[in-house]
């Protein structure tokens, strides 16, 4: 008798800490970026743009036809180029402006994934990518997740970023989009609502998904199925001028990619090149790129201006650092032909489960002393 | 004096025993000479194959696991023209000590020096007193001016010449583990480093066919050493030194006679897939035979022995998982010879003796696979007076700068003493 009432005074203690201990662990559900104008539980601005920043109009409290609520963000990209970026986008911010120099952010811990509603104003707009974290500077974001692109409908429709297991201890960019005129020509307007970070138990850490072949670089400048960033200039980068929407006699489609090579050893380097990577900018410190393991060849068509042009290396992957390409394959040096010639590189035994580093030239003065130009198109993993 | 003659069925008897006897001394001659041949025919040294097409090294009957070390120890305030073969406080004692307790097992040797037997001396001692093997090498003329012209017969003729008599003074040393042909030459056939050509080469227009003919040429040539040391030393295996994996789909047309692939390799805390890469692209035997991690932060610019010890542990993890008979690997590893045991000063400025007796902080070129100090102004993050597992203190020891073993020393001792990897061998390995 003793020892029942023992037990059931153990219990009445015990009952009421576990439970508190439950509402602990479940934490909150949502964690609100947008939901309406003013709305209290907006928690980041949109405050850094970026690019072509004067190519971009908001309004944030459009009311025609919002998603939840009384208001969506409505956001007119013109494509003017006004800073010759070609490119141009938003990051949500906390505070407003914080570009990682100042303490700010919030501990996401414990969320699992990031929604947001869009449409576009005629469907077909393209944003070229969403972004969650990546902010750096002295107080850098713990995680960078980046999706797309994506094409928009006219109808809203709800698009997910999965943040399983990722480090949400600090973000100050919460969300972010941009695109590009290359691919929005004609300049976009479209509509953002309700976006929020939210805990999904049921969700699963998302792995490499296997791409499908052909996996496209460059199709045309607005192409959706085009992957990776032309970023990695190396070498002597102020000798390189970059186009990659020249329309002089493109192999396929509209347009292809124009190099000009000038060789004047700007920086002193005395050889150039340029990497397309995933994200821009990535030599291997983020971890991120594609499972490319489907592929058995690279191949592209090039042309020389004159023909002769001597471009030292093509390559695939070869990209070092702490998240490195899982194989690199090379041709070259290879002698240009003034008419489009289509080049192979073979990936045959090699392992392209993990690509960064997508695709590669490099040139040197020594071999091109008057400098180089040159045409690229139809760059695919197939 | 009575004589006893045999009796007739006594002298039969004799004649039977007599008969076996000499039947016995023919079979135990046989016996001898069969055994003989096949002592000889079996070298004990050498590459087998296993069912599960894995490699293992074997020595003396037992697989062997090279636990090695490339060796070079210029003391403070000389350069690399230093002979420390005949360096009377004989470095090569106090390090050898060192080294096996550390469980080193095998050092490298890029090239032997002009005297035989101060080689044979340093062969010796680190053998008889430590238990460890010797891998030699031979630059194969790469450093020769004004370029090793690989297409020419009279420089192949003198670089086989000197190959020659180093598989011939040496091959008898009981330390000897193998030999290794090359180092990165082969960046050579690309006109990278020490670029050659020959006439047949100038004649191509096709710089890409240029570089797949000046492969053809390298590899055949040091095929025929391959088969000329075999010819002269059936008793240790032959490797082929090879940066990275570049050049050997020409090299499985061309070089099929060398034992095993000696790779030079710095791609950081993995080697990816390299192992499976060469598996594909020319199935032999890989030795790791220069990898490592410099112990200074370029960036924070100060030494982090840290940062050398973490790249270590993962590269010898790796090395370990690809050995033979561990199912989670190519099962083509037989081990690596890190670079390299002591820091080496005067590598900075190797003209300038001032520049010899500091140890020099700039560093020289930039791998982002060293990520840990990779926003170090222009990118340059490789310090290469500072590799060494031990590094050199100004101070004397018995003549010799006094070593003072960096945290990488003791890391790869525990690991080496208990790797932490899955394995599915049965015999213990040495």
């Amino acid at each position: 008798m003793k020892k029942l009432l023992a037990v059931l005074l153990a219990l009445t203690f015990l009952v009421p800490v576990m439970a508190v201990a439950e509402d602990k662990a479940a934490g909150p559900k949502e964690f609100v970026i947008f939901s309406d104008k003013n709305a209290k539980d907006n928690h980041y601005i949109p405050s850094g743009w970026m690019g072509d920043y004067g190519d971009i109009k908001m309004n944030d409290q459009s009311a025609d036809n919002p998603h939840g609520g009384t208001t969506s963000i409505q956001f007119v990209y013109s494509a003017k180029k006004s800073q010759t970026q070609g490119w141009a986008g938003v990051y949500w911010q906390n505070p407003a402006n914080n570009w990682g120099n100042k303490k700010g952010g919030f501990d996401l811990t414990g969320m699992t994934k990031l929604t947001f509603w869009a449409r576009g104003a005629k469907g077909g707009e393209i944003i070229q990518k969403v972004i969650v974290g990546g902010i750096k500077g002295t107080y850098p974001d713990s995680l960078v997740v980046e999706m797309g692109p994506i094409e928009l409908t006219d109808a809203w429709k709800q698009y997910t970023v999965n943040l399983v297991g990722k480090d949400l201890s600090y973000v100050n960019g919460a969300f972010g989009w941009t695109t590009t005129a290359d691919l929005n020509p004609n300049g976009a307007t479209f509509y953002l609502d309700d976006i929020k970070f939210e805990f999904d138990p049921a969700l699963k850490p998302e792995g490499k998904k296997q791409q499908a072949m052909p996996f496209y670089i460059y199709s045309d400048r607005s192409s959706i199925a085009n992957h990776f960033i032309p970023s990695g200039w190396m070498g002597d980068y102020g000798d390189i001028k970059y186009d990659g929407s020249s329309k002089e006699d493109a192999y396929l489609g509209d347009t292809c990619i124009k190099i000009i090579y000038s060789g004047k050893a700007t920086q002193g380097a005395r050889w150039a090149g340029i990497f397309w990577q995933n994200p821009a900018n990535n030599w291997g410190s983020v971890d991120a790129g594609f499972d490319l393991s489907l592929a058995t060849k690279l191949t592209f068509w090039a042309r020389g201006a004159v023909g002769g042009e001597r471009i030292e290396e093509f390559k695939v992957g070869g990209i070092m650092g702490e998240f490195s390409d899982s194989d690199s394959a090379t041709i070259g040096p290879v002698l240009l032909n003034k008419e489009w010639t289509q080049y192979t590189i073979d990936l045959k035994g090699k392992d392209a489960s993990y690509v960064i580093g997508g695709f590669c030239w490099s040139t040197n003065v020594d071999n091109n002393p008057e400098g180089a130009t040159f045409y690229l198109d139809e760059i695919k993993f197939e | 004096m009575t004589k006893i003659e045999p009796s007739p069925d006594f002298r039969q008897g004799f004649g039977k025993i007599m008969l076996k006897k000499y039947f016995f001394l023919f079979f135990l001659l046989i016996f001898t000479v069969i055994a003989g041949i096949s002592c000889n025919s079996s070298p004990k040294i050498y590459i087998q194959k296993l069912k599960n097409q894995h490699y293992r090294l074997m020595v003396s009957g037992r697989p062997y696991i090279v636990k090695g070390v490339c060796y070079n120890p210029i003391p403070i305030g000389s350069n690399h023209e230093y002979d420390w073969w005949g360096d009377p406080n004989k470095p090569w004692i106090a390090d050898g000590k060192l080294m096996k307790e550390m469980g080193i097992n095998t050092i490298r040797f890029y090239q032997a020096h002009e005297d035989p037997k101060e080689v044979k001396q340093v062969i010796s001692d680190l053998y008889k007193l430590y238990g460890i093997r010797t891998l030699l090498g031979d630059w194969l003329g790469f450093w020769e001016y004004p370029c090793p012209f690989y297409g020419d017969k009279k420089f192949q003729d003198k670089v086989m010449q000197q190959v020659s008599e180093m598989v011939s003074l040496y091959r008898e040393e009981p330390g000897v583990l193998g030999w290794i042909l090359g180092n990165e030459n082969n960046y050579s056939c690309l006109g990278h480093v020490n670029p050659w050509s020959s006439p047949e080469v100038d004649l191509e227009p096709d710089p890409q066919k240029q570089k797949l003919m000046r492969a053809k040429i390298y590899y055949s040539f040091v095929n025929e050493i391959s088969k000329q040391i075999h010819k002269i030393d059936p008793n240790h295996p032959v490797g082929l030194g090879n940066g990275e994996l570049v050049g050997l789909d020409s090299a499985n047309k061309f070089c099929q006679d060398v034992d095993f692939v000696a790779c030079i390799i710095y791609r950081g805390k993995t080697f990816g897939n390299l192992f499976k890469s060469l598996k594909a692209t020319f199935d032999k035997p890989l030795l790791m035979a220069e990898f490592g991690a410099d112990s200074y932060d370029a960036y924070l610019k100060k030494e982090d022995q840290n940062m050398q010890a973490f790249f270590l542990q993962s590269q010898w993890n790796q090395i370990y998982e690809n050995l033979a008979n561990n199912k989670i690997g190519a099962g083509n590893c037989i081990g690596g010879t890190v670079f390299e045991w002591t820091d080496e000063w005067w590598k900075h400025s190797p003209d300038n003796p001032e520049g010899w007796k500091e140890q020099d902080t700039e560093s020289s070129w930039s791998n982002g696979s060293y990520y840990y100090d990779i926003r170090a102004a222009g990118n340059k993050n490789m310090n290469e007076e500072w590799f060494g597992l031990v590094a050199l203190s100004p101070q004397l020891e018995n003549g010799l700068n006094k070593r003072i073993p960096r945290k990488a020393y003791y890391v790869i001792r525990e690991f080496w003493k208990n790797p932490v990897i899955k394995k599915t061998r049965t015999k213990k390995a040495r």
